[in-house]
């Protein structure tokens, strides 16, 4: 289990995080996502054991996890821009790995960089920026490590390798109860693996939820009337957000499905739908709702 | 064994509990027969393995399926969850349709007299038979 307690951390006077709370289950895949600037990868750098925090813990099954290699040697970090040992093959790098992580599987590797296509004698700068991205991931898989922490993890990768490196990770997640902590802009992209969703805005979770639940706890609905509006019903909704097209109202609507159902049809409408939300609509409202709106910006 | 839509709005977790719902009612799944375990079906539908646990401890919750220790989940035999379960789908249906038909302009009184008639020629004909 990873626990990041009220943790703060301060570059230069700009407060990055300010008591970070977020706690990963074993075994579980977690998204994290925010704003940009939002301090989504100062709290990875953290969980992965490279920044020490100003203020609070983070540690991984109770232990402290800055600089401490026995923890580290079970984890595997995979920054936004893979990193490599200058001019480097494949091959080396998967020496280097070997000699400091003792789950190492040769037989993996062996099998991924075959599968992948890979020619390990090529040196990994001269590759693409997508064929890096996979070489990090077969190394990363190949250290069978117990915590994988990926920060825009499937950027750069086409549709197929993507397939094929989500399907890696969810083996590895069912058969060995591994963790992975995985940061993305595409919500798309997280809606598929995740089990648990961190929202994180200016240094602070906002939200931190099971994904089920937070998409049943909030509801879009569409709703029209013959006559008037029954305003102080609708009013005693948890209402993010309402539009009206046409005679049709849109509302964002925070609560149990049921409740809302009841106390909606009461009133008569004409039309009436309540859609789940996706995790885009989901994010952008919540956003909203703490001051980042979208604003539709006119240009000249 | 079944596809899952990952662009719909409807949360992977529900999909997959009335996907199996739907396949053990229409028996494609047998009474007795073994589900796909949590790892295979996690593999072949690129979807999180707890996501899927979580499904089939919602199904055994209802009834529809039961587990075995060491063993896996099988298809449960008795009915009644089955039943309760298309009952409250036909209402469902049912609700929709009469609303609509109100809105038609379709009277309350004729709609009783189309359930009556139903009900009539239904006894009638299992009279017949």
């Amino acid at each position: 289990m990873i626990e990041v307690q009220k943790v703060s951390k301060v570059f230069d006077r700009y407060e990055a995080l300010q008591e970070a709370q977020m706690t990963i289950q074993k075994g579980s895949i977690y998204g994290l996502i925010g704003s940009n600037g939002a301090g989504k990868t100062t709290l990875i750098k953290l969980v992965a054991g490279i920044y020490q925090p100003d203020l609070g813990r983070v540690t991984i099954d109770g232990h402290d996890n800055f600089e401490n290699t026995k923890l580290k040697q079970r984890m595997f970090y995979i920054p936004d821009h893979p990193y490599f040992l200058t001019h480097y093959t494949t091959k080396q790098m998967a020496q280097f790995y070997r000699s400091i992580y003792p789950n190492w599987s040769q037989d993996r590797y062996e099998t991924l960089v075959t599968s992948f296509k890979v020619n390990v004698k090529k040196k990994i700068h001269t590759f693409s920026k997508g064929w890096q991205r996979q070489i990090a991931f077969i190394l990363a898989l190949a250290t069978r490590p117990e915590i994988l922490i990926l920060d825009e993890p499937l950027d750069g990768l086409d549709a197929v390798v993507r397939k094929k490196v989500k399907n890696l990770l969810i083996q590895d997640v069912a058969e060995r109860e591994m963790t992975i902590l995985i940061s993305s802009h595409n919500l798309r992209e997280l809606e598929d693996i995740c089990d648990h969703i961190g929202i994180i805005h200016q240094g602070k979770i906002l939200i931190e939820k099971e994904l089920d639940e937070l998409k049943s706890d909030i509801h879009k609905v569409q709703v029209a009337y013959k006559g008037e509006v029954p305003e102080h019903v609708i009013r005693k909704l948890s209402v993010l957000h309402t539009e009206k097209r046409g005679s049709v109202f849109l509302c964002i609507v925070k609560g149990k499905e049921e409740e809302i159902s009841e106390l909606i049809l009461n009133t008569n409408p004409v039309i009436f739908d309540l859609l789940p939300l996706t995790l885009e609509e989901i994010f952008i409202y919540e956003m909203g709702d703490n001051g980042y709106a979208i604003e539709n910006i006119m240009v000249e | 064994m079944f596809e899952l839509d990952t662009r719909s709005r409807k949360p992977i977790y529900e999909q997959l509990v009335e996907k199996l719902k739907e396949l053990i009612m229409n028996e494609v799944l047998k009474p007795d027969e073994q589900l796909p375990s949590v790892r295979m079906l996690a593999q072949q539908l690129t979807i999180n393995p707890n996501t899927i646990q979580k499904a089939y401890r919602e199904l055994e919750n209802q009834g529809f399926i039961y587990s075995q220790k060491g063993k896996g989940s099988f298809v449960n035999p008795s009915e009644e969850s089955k039943d309760s379960e298309k009952i409250s789908a036909v209402k469902g249906e049912l609700d929709r349709l009469i609303l609509e038909a109100l809105y038609l302009g379709i009277t309350v009184e004729e709609l009783i007299q189309l359930v009556k008639d139903k009900d009539a020629s239904k006894r009638g004909g299992a009279k017949g038979d």
